[in-house]
């Protein structure tokens, strides 16, 4: 198994980890770390890699394509759809930048 | 306090609706501004980290990989393209992935990708049944 996933980055003090959870997507929500749940589940062989600085680099060209593109965008979803998007992106992309969020592929194996 | 049903049918609603919307030319830009094709793809997931998981999967032809929460399609169908693989394709919003079913409904492709609504935690699948698992910003 392979998987990409964005999580808070860990030993946040509290304060941090609540606008880390508000700043992902809506299933940053495990106090667990990946490893750990990864083992608790059974797998082994467990790496991880961490792409942290391409999550910023690609978040942050997001966010220019949508401006370029805004007026078709707020065309397709609307206003207030548009805006709440940009919003979170922008939110996310500060939270990267500040260490609170984390992305990396992680890669397991079933045992025998 | 929602409980996990309701959790799930606002998360199934969300994503339904976010999928029920691209396509549009501003979306398929977006797409090629930032990945370099039109891959209806809703996470992070760059080309290059795409070709990242064929290499530590080793998909190749006769793999069968399952895709999990796929959206449209990325990266997996990528995945079947390039090495040859089989996959399925899984996700829990129908139009979702239906819009999925659309991108892959030619030979020689269409022949080796298969698409089914189902939700991580209830996989309608035979213990075994693939031999590789991928999913992108889905946890």
């Amino acid at each position: 198994m392979a998987f990409y996933t964005i999580f808070v980055a860990p030993d946040l003090p509290a304060e941090a980890r609540r606008r880390a959870r508000q700043a992902g997507p809506s299933s940053v929500y495990s106090r667990a770390e990946q490893q750990a749940l990864l083992r608790s589940a059974g797998f082994v062989g467990i790496t991880e890699r961490d792409v942290t600085d391409e999550f910023m680099h690609f978040q942050r060209k997001l966010i220019e394509a949508n401006d370029r593109h805004a007026d078709a965008i707020r065309k397709s979803i609307g206003p207030e759809a548009f805006d709440q998007r940009l919003a979170a992106r922008q939110a996310s992309l500060s939270a990267i930048k500040a260490g609170l969020l984390r992305r990396s592929l992680f890669v397991a194996e079933r045992p025998g | 306090m929602p409980t996990p049903i309701e959790r799930e049918a606002a998360a199934l609603k969300r994503f339904g609706d976010r999928y029920e919307t691209w396509g549009g030319d501003a979306s398929r830009l977006i797409d090629l501004e930032t990945r370099g094709a039109d891959v209806g793809a809703n996470g992070y997931t760059t080309m290059a980290q795409a070709d990242d998981l064929a290499d530590v999967l080793r998909l190749r032809p006769g793999v069968r990989l399952l895709d999990i929460g796929a959206g449209l399609g990325w990266p997996s169908l990528y995945l079947a393209e390039k090495t040859g693989c089989d996959v399925v394709v899984t996700d829990l919003p129908p139009g979702t992935v239906r819009g999925a079913a659309r991108r892959a409904n030619e030979p020689p492709l269409s022949e080796r990708c298969r698409f089914a609504v189902a939700s991580a935690d209830r996989l309608p699948f035979r213990t075994a049944s693939f031999d590789a698992v991928v999913h992108t910003d889905t946890l």
